[in-house]
């Protein structure tokens, strides 16, 4: 019996790992371009500039405030109207419609408004003796960004951010339910789906699907505590002990 | 002689309230200046413009004979014709604050040498020679390598007093620079001060240190509600203060 069940999760664990790679691919494509983007957002709502800052405020708003299941339906029927009159003639059209593109795409807009909210609360946090030193001392707009807002700035946000990679990471789960599945491109949640519409096996497919979830997590978790380590090392008595330094990080 | 620093006439204003109401100051080679007084007279604020952190709505600040270029909007504020000749300003006339405000997650080395690598373009190496002789000339050379975290307050503030000096400047400005330390850490604070007149450093120091501004500056200057009340020799504004305000103030101040 022990035996068979343990057939049984192997097997799932062998047909739900490539699907899995399309929830990481869909979270390593947008993580990476929601993050500066998210950057440019918080600096935008927190500049002196009121077009700017309303802008950016108008956007993270938007995107907070409305379901991300509701955006991925929105941009996909979008996406739909400006087929015939733009994509296809520009013959982009299979891209365009492509989850894989547009999976991204949605994730990032959405990703990018949260994490932004972050940045824009670790900006507002950054102390104002350390940046009034900078000025002080001749700094330049950029020298004071570089010196004293960037790494106070990273190193507030950098738990929160963490959540919100997790987060997104899990949202990913949601776009094969917007966006049509192309050939055999299915991720967890569809495969386990599928997988359970065969055998209604109620404790499996699910269960394996998850256990991939939390083993990702896992993964993501150890890369931001490691860095969330190196942030803050200024702070920890041992501190001398890791003396790898990376200058883009501080 | 031109005077390194030839403060003039500075007004400055939060909303509505005026705070100072035409303050002047020069300041020549190896002065020390105290500017004293109670709490909400002004001193802070008017050592704030002239580095400009507050930028006065009148008033001119001259280094060395160079005018620094203001531009007045339509609101009646002002803000510098030319970022870099204010960036200039501030690498000449450099600050020690009240609150140290070193940078947290920077090494004291790298407190010291980071304005000298950014602003002045010191190669690692030249900017680290720096640095460690100044940590070395304020006795914190073996804290080099920890973190501002790890220092009392005393320590801290004497990183920034190498951080200032790093920037080899005409003049360093300090403001209530022992005011946030415990009792038993002043004195190394001010004996670095002490250390830096004696070499003929320029000072213009914000201080509640009456000890210390009779001692060791050469020009006192009192302030009260925005306006010089008296300035003169430490001895004699000390000695024989003559105006009622200076008089009371004194008086109330144990030193």
């Amino acid at each position: 019996m022990d035996a068979l069940l343990n057939n049984d999760i192997i097997q799932d664990i062998i047909l739900l790992a490539k699907p899995a790679l399309f929830n990481i691919y869909f979270a390593l494509a947008a993580i990476p371009l929601g993050f500066p983007f998210a950057i440019i957002l918080a600096l935008g709502k927190n500049s002196k500039n009121s077009l700017l800052s309303h802008l950016s405020a108008a956007y993270v708003y938007a995107f907070r405030g409305s379901p991300l299941f509701i955006q991925f339906f929105m941009f996909y029927s979008i996406a739909l109207v400006l087929n015939k009159p733009l994509w296809k003639p520009l013959g982009i059209d299979e891209f365009m419609l492509h989850p894989l593109f547009l999976g991204p795409l949605v994730l990032v807009l959405n990703t990018s408004a949260y994490a932004a909210e972050i940045f824009y609360g670790a900006l507002r946090a950054i102390p104002k003796g350390e940046v009034e030193a900078a000025r002080a001392m001749g700094m330049n707009k950029w020298h004071e960004f570089r010196t004293v807002t960037w790494p106070n700035m990273i190193r507030l946000a950098w738990p929160a951010y963490t959540n919100e990679v997790v987060f997104l990471f899990h949202a990913t789960a949601l776009v094969y339910f917007t966006l049509p599945v192309i050939n055999d491109q299915k991720d967890l949640m569809n495969k386990a789906g599928e997988l359970f519409e065969q055998d209604y096996n109620v404790f499996l497919h699910f269960s394996v699907a998850a256990l991939y979830f939390l083993a990702i997590s896992m993964v993501i978790f150890w890369v931001f505590n490691r860095i969330y380590q190196r942030l803050t090392q200024h702070l920890r008595q041992d501190a001398k002990k890791m003396a790898f330094k990376p200058n883009y990080l501080r | 002689m031109t005077p390194i620093l030839d403060v003039h006439n500075i007004h400055k204003r939060f909303a509505k309230l005026e705070v100072l109401h035409g303050l002047s100051l020069q300041a020549h080679k190896g002065d020390v200046i105290s500017l004293i007084g109670s709490s909400g007279s002004g001193k802070s604020t008017f050592l704030r413009c002239i580095n400009l952190l507050e930028m006065p709505e009148v008033g001119d600040i001259t280094l060395r004979g160079e005018a620094i270029k203001l531009k007045t909007h339509k609101d009646g504020s002002r803000s510098a014709s030319d970022a870099k000749q204010v960036q200039q300003l501030r690498t000449q006339v450099s600050m020690v604050f009240q609150q140290f405000n070193l940078w947290s997650h920077l090494s004291i080395l790298d407190n010291v040498t980071e304005a000298p690598r950014r602003v002045q373009g010191l190669s690692k190496a030249e900017a680290k020679d720096i640095g460690l002789e100044y940590l070395n000339k304020v006795g914190i050379a073996d804290k080099a390598d920890t973190y501002p975290a790890f220092l009392s307050g005393g320590q801290q503030q004497r990183v920034a007093i190498a951080r200032a000096l790093a920037m080899r400047p005409a003049a360093i400005l300090f403001d209530e620079p022992t005011s946030a330390l415990d009792p038993e850490r002043v004195g190394e604070v001010l004996g670095v001060m002490r250390g830096l007149a004696a070499e003929g450093m320029t000072m213009i120091v914000v201080t509640h240190e009456m000890a210390f501004a009779r001692e060791v500056s050469n020009k006192a200057i009192f302030l009260h509600a925005g306006l010089i009340e008296e300035e003169g020799a430490p001895e004699k504004l000390f000695g024989s203060p003559t105006s009622a305000r200076l008089q009371q103030f004194l008086a109330n101040t144990t030193y």
